[in-house]
């Protein structure tokens, strides 16, 4: 039986095929970008000598003008960035999603919509002070959310969905800021609004007033609650920048649209507010007036339309600003990176480290030749420390391009010293800005554009493979199957993948092809599929045979669209928030149609135990910010240390599961109970107070031994079949997950093998037609695959996740020491908090040939050919089910990617499905490979 | 599933369909009309059903009346109240079972027991309690363990088909409770009781539907497309 290994290898060929997709759409979609956290220094002007030198501890006096010596700074090309001289205060006002045309005033339209001419006070400011007021065009760059927005104005950077930084759970912004540098030198900050500000940065304020932002529909708490603190804070001068954030305008969009009469109101109180503003304001403050993103005509935001990405910026000083010409033109477009360097220039601040923004010169206050040349020098000076730094911890950006960027840089910054009069300085201003806009947007080419072409190969190679491995595994006679695969169908294949990557690679070589891994996927993927359409062409009589006289029994019917309305509802954001109790209804229904096909006691039994079990999970189950109610009480957070019911509770359930398996599975049982042991020690030693950390510490890494250790004796031949390796596999699996899982967390894990057995024992009752022996038809139909799969999926939840980054739990890495002094740290902190994550689709998807050969009727009593085509037909089915679930999601983040919760809802979910299909994958690989290894030899009888 | 054979069977199953699709809409619409609709799940809200408990009672007594009429031999009834009080303790063990699978199934587990006891109360009388009072509580026990299969009792196939419609509605209801509409019937269980509400009542109306079409079947048989198609939705097969 050598073709027996051709199941395992055309498992391998579908996980590949299915992975690469995913990872292909993930490199068109997942747009990433790499955090520094650098921080912009500079010196005060009483720091440096007349030389342009630190003057260390001297206290000389100077004999020369604060002109001079910035010129003098200037001169010099290898200077540190040097304070701006003079600073003055700054109001920020946020009117979240204020699109441009809301701040339009035109009197000549008869009948305004419900968002036109709503604010005639920017008009009115501009007619009476044309200089003291700007209004422009303040374009934003997709991703148009309120988060990306705020990290954008006050980091001056482009931020992507996935900042890759070290800490990638937390919200904290990790890179230097507008914030940062107003309280690193010595000022003070307020903020009244949003609490996403307070999120992102956390502690630095003076005063904040911070409110929860997610209730969309209410339109008038966050507005009222500002508005009663606004005007208190405007007399008070302990302040340098007042930041306040209203929301109202955004939830009048998202709940009415903006042609609506709520907008109307909303946009009137806001005219109403800038009124008294202005009138107020002291003569030393900036107001900005800003809008974060538009919004389309329905309200939504978060894509890349020009309705989206078209903001407005209302600036007002009443001592005026500088800036003539076109450049102070009504409604100019000018980029939302710009702010946070023009910000931090009027606070007399450096601009923050990642900023790669223009100044803008029209709303800064009027300023002598040799100030604005300073402020231009340190911009040009920061965005080439950007490059430089940015360059040296990614490769994203080519090094030949941003070397010649840097250089340019350089030059300009050189070319400072020679800038005397007016009209050079206009030159010069201007080459700048060509300069930093050509940066910005070679950057902008990598961090901001999805890739749409790959992302819809992707979706293409997915539905292929997914199509035809349907057709296979539903549609090809069971007999047949053994036949394909004594043949050389999957030799023939593999041959065809190995030459698609080695033309792919030779062409690579030859500078014939630029990308070479999206190349060798889609070339792969391609061939496979045609080799597929080949064989179903082949088979296609027997195809169309078996689909005309099969008839499936309605729990089928129902389970199969149970399946597939799982994964149908991923494209609705709010069954992704609750989809842990979705699931498990789905998979309690599919169970109880299936206890009524059988129609024993045995069988309510058993769905009664399968519903209380997941009953009982429930109340580990995870809460997302979203869901409300669970998370303004406070249980969403996870508790660092488990309480003493806890660790009783794992302690029990570890000790109960292992005294009950060891029994059944021979010599096998005392590597588990070992195993058992060291984990209940080292959760006891570890608890509480009296613990000792490090021998807790180690008993966790004497259970790991052992876990490796039986794994490796796993594959000693087993002559009775492969049941019982199966079994130990999945007990190891248990063991190794209530490891990684935690005191607090481990008696889920029993909870699922639980679960897992009395699906096991329901599904080795169903009826099957005619002879009373294995019927492969029905213990291997999809229903019972599809069944596995909503349990593997709902236990994701019922162990305590959720997808969101947020719940991403690091502990597990650091259980038993930290991996981070080996060589081998990285990986092995991956693969534990992978495991954490996603071990129940690992040990369901090693348990899925059990699904065959559980039983006194199971397929251990035939003959290994069958019994192979069985586990292989399980497999296959299982692993499709989650091709289907990545698949859905997916597309729903196609479909969505304009869509207001994309980046906090279906993103997540994409990401975390992707790596529950992996990780079934693989334990279906492992699962099947186990079996093969054990699978009798063939007898020759009858 | 019915046969023209039996005419008066059919009328009888007809009129009670009827009467079922006539007076639960007027109830749900007098109570909409009151705004006390999204008031179902809670314990005030009981009279519905005792409306609906007496409505089936009267349908069970129009069945035996003509059942009288037809085969003059009435059953003595040897000890009434012992019949009443075993149907009595049965139907509070099925509402008790429905109770728990609902639990089951995802109803909160630690509160809302009131608005969870009145589904499973209002399941119950839908569903087990027509069984009851047409065939006695043996007899509906048997069927409900499968000891017995319904044959060729058109009622009792009829009544079987209403209680699966009711239990799928009130599945179906459960759909829409995640959805974040933020309407105030998206609370448990006002979805799953109308839910279960609207199963019984669709399931009623094409009873009578397939009756209207199989007796106008006969003068035109193209009909019968229909009819055969109307089969096909029967879950009880």
């Amino acid at each position: 039986m050598k073709e027996k290994w051709n199941f395992v290898l055309y498992l391998i060929w579908f996980s590949y095929l299915i992975l690469s997709a995913v990872l292909m759409f993930g490199h068109g979609f997942l747009l990433t970008r790499k955090t520094l956290n650098d921080v912009t220094e500079c010196l005060s002007l009483n720091d440096i000598n007349c030389e342009g030198r630190d003057r260390g501890n001297s206290t000389l006096k100077d004999f020369c003008t604060e002109d001079e010596k910035i010129r003098r700074i200037i001169a010099m090309p290898g200077a540190p960035l040097l304070c701006a001289p003079t600073k003055s205060r700054v109001i920020f006002l946020l009117v979240d999603a204020l699109r441009y045309d809301f701040t339009e005033y035109d009197q000549s339209i008869d009948k305004p919509l419900a968002y036109q001419n709503r604010l005639p006070i920017m008009h009115q400011t501009i007619e009476r002070w044309p200089d003291r007021t700007r209004l422009f065009r303040f374009m934003a760059d997709p991703p148009t959310t309120t988060l990306q927005r705020v990290k954008a104005l006050v980091t001056g950077s482009l931020p992507t969905f996935i900042d890759v930084s070290s800490n990638f759970a937390a919200m904290e912004l990790q890179e230097d800021n507008i914030i940062d540098q107003v309280t690193k030198g010595g000022g003070q900050v307020v903020l009244l609004g949003d609490d996403t500000w307070s999120r992102l940065i956390p502690t630095r304020w003076l005063r904040s007033h911070a409110l929860y932002s997610f209730h969309t529909w209410d339109l008038d708490t966050v507005d009222t609650e500002v508005d009663s603190k606004i005007y208190d804070e405007l007399q008070k001068k302990d302040w340098d920048l007042l930041i306040a954030h209203y929301l109202g305008v955004d939830h009048a969009g998202h709940r009415y649209g903006p042609n609506h009469p709520e907008m109307t109101r909303k946009l009137n109180e806001t005219n109403e507010r800038l009124k008294k503003v202005i009138n107020m304001i002291p003569d030393d403050v900036l107001l900005f007036v800003v809008g974060d993103h538009g919004m389309t005509e329905n309200g939504d935001h978060g894509g890349e339309s020009k309705a989206e990405r078209t903001a407005a910026l209302f600036a007002y000083s009443p001592s005026g600003f500088g800036g003539e010409g076109p450049d102070i033109a009504l409604g100019r477009e000018i980029q939302q990176t710009d702010l946070a360097p023009t910000m931090s220039g009027a606070l007399g601040k450096p601009p923050p480290a990642p900023s790669l923004g223009n100044l803008l010169l029209p709303v800064l206050p009027k300023m002598t030749v040799s100030h604005t040349l300073l402020h231009l020098v340190n911009n040009l000076k920061q965005i080439s420390q950007y490059m430089v730094r940015y360059g040296e911890e990614s490769q994203q950006i080519a090094l030949e391009k941003l070397a010649g960027l840097i250089n340019e840089t350089r030059d300009q910054i050189d070319k400072a010293a020679a800038v005397k009069t007016e009209d050079d300085l206009r030159i010069y201003v201007t080459n700048v800005r060509l300069l930093v806009d050509n940066i910005r947007n070679v950057f902008r080419e990598v961090w901001v554009e999805f890739d749409s072409l790959s992302m819809l190969r992707a979706l293409l190679l997915l539905l292929l493979s997914i199509f035809f491995n349907w057709l296979i595994t539903e549609g090809l006679p069971m007999e047949r199957l053994t036949l394909v695969f004594a043949s050389s169908f999957v030799p023939t294949g593999l041959i065809a993948i190995a030459l698609c990557i080695a033309m792919c690679y030779t062409a690579f070589y030859f500078k014939i092809l630029e990308d070479l891994e999206h190349a060798i996927i889609l070339s792969t993927g391609l061939v496979s599929g045609g080799m597929a359409c080949v064989l179903i062409i082949m088979h296609w009589d027997g195809i169309t045979q078996r689909w005309y006289e099969g008839r499936s029994v309605f729990y089928e019917r129902f389970s199969r669209s149970a399946l597939v309305a799982s994964a149908a509802v991923l494209t609705s954001n709010s069954y992704i928030i609750e989809e842990g109790a979705g699931l498990s209804f789905l998979a309690l229904s599919v169970m109880a149609l299936m206890a009524w096909n059988v129609g024993t006691l045995k069988s309510l039994a058993l769905w009664v135990a399968s519903g209380a079990v997941l009953a009982v999970s429930r109340s580990y189950r995870g809460c997302r910010e979203e869901q409300g109610d669970c998370w303004t009480t406070g249980s969403g957070t996870a508790t660092g240390q488990a309480s003493r019911a806890a660790l009783v509770m794992a302690l029990g359930s570890t000790a109960a599961v292992v005294a009950i398996a060891r029994r059944a599975i021979g010599w096998r049982g005392h590597g588990v109970v070992l195993a058992g042991l060291f984990a209940c020690a080292h959760w006891a030693l570890g608890w509480g107070s009296l613990g000792s950390p490090s021998r807790s510490r180690l008993l966790g890494r004497g259970a790991w031994l052992v876990l490796g250790l039986m794994f490796v004796l796993l594959w000693k031949k087993e002559i009775h079949g492969a049941f019982l390796p199966l079994t130990v596999c999945c007990l190891l699996f248990y063991v190794a997950n209530a490891l990684v899982l935690g005191a607090a967390y481990a008696p889920t894990a029993a909870l699922a093998l639980l679960s897992g057995f009395l699906a096991l024992n329901l599904v080795s009752i169903l009826k099957s037609e005619g002879a009373s022996k294995f019927s492969l038809s029905t213990r291997c139909s999809s229903s019972v695959a599809c069944l596995w799969a909503l349990l593997a999926s709902y236990h994701f939840y019922g162990t305590g996740h959720h997808a969101t980054l947020g719940h991403v739990r690091w502990a597990p890495a650091f259980h038993a020491g930290d991996p981070n002094y080996l060589a081998i740290g990285p990986p092995i902190t991956a693969a534990l908090v992978s495991l954490e994550l996603f071990g129940m689709p690992l040990m369901f998807g090693a348990a899925v040939p059990l699904l065959a050969l559980w039983g006194r009727n199971g397929a251990s009593n035939v003959g290994p050919r069958t019994q192979l085509a069985a586990v292989f037909s399980l497999c296959l089915k299982f692993s499709l089910c989650f091709a289907i679930r990545v698949f859905a999601c997916a597309l729903s983040a196609t479909i969505h990617c304009r869509h207001l919760m994309i980046w906090g809802v279906f993103t997540p979910k994409l990401l975390f499905e992707s790596g529950a299909c992996a990780a079934a994958l693989l334990g279906t690989v492992i699962g099947a490979t186990l079996t093969v290894w054990h699978v009798p030899t063939q007898q020759r009888n009858s | 599933m019915f046969s023209l054979n039996n005419q008066l069977e059919l009328r009888r199953v007809t009129i009670s369909s009827l009467i079922t699709c006539v007076y639960l809409p007027s109830i749900v619409t007098v109570i909409s009309y009151k705004g006390l609709l999204y008031s179902v799940g809670n314990a005030s809200s009981f009279y519905i059903l005792v409306l609906i408990f007496i409505a089936e009672l009267l349908k069970s007594f129009y069945f035996k009346s003509v059942n009288d009429l037809q085969s003059k031999k009435s059953k003595p009834s040897k000890n009434k109240a012992g019949d009443v009080l075993k149907s009595f303790v049965f139907l509070l063990c099925v509402m008790f079972s429905f109770f728990v699978g609902i639990i089951l199934f995802g109803a909160p587990v630690l509160d809302c027991h009131e608005e969870t006891l009145m589904l499973s109360a209002l399941l119950t009388l839908l569903t087990v309690f027509p069984l009851i009072l047409h065939t006695g509580v043996e007899t509906s026990m048997q069927l409900l363990f499968g000891v017995r299969q319904f044959g060729k009792d058109t009622i009792i196939e009829m009544l079987v088909n209403n209680a699966l419609f009711t239990v799928c509605g009130a599945w179906l209801g459960a759909v829409v409770i995640p959805l974040d509409w933020n309407t105030p019937w998206q609370v448990w269980p006002i979805p799953c009781h109308l839910g279960a509400i609207g199963g019984y009542l669709i399931s009623n109306v094409l009873n009578v539907l397939k009756v209207t079409l199989m007796s106008a079947a006969i003068k035109y048989p193209a009909l019968n497309l229909l009819v055969s198609a109307l089969n096909k939705l029967q879950i009880s097969k």
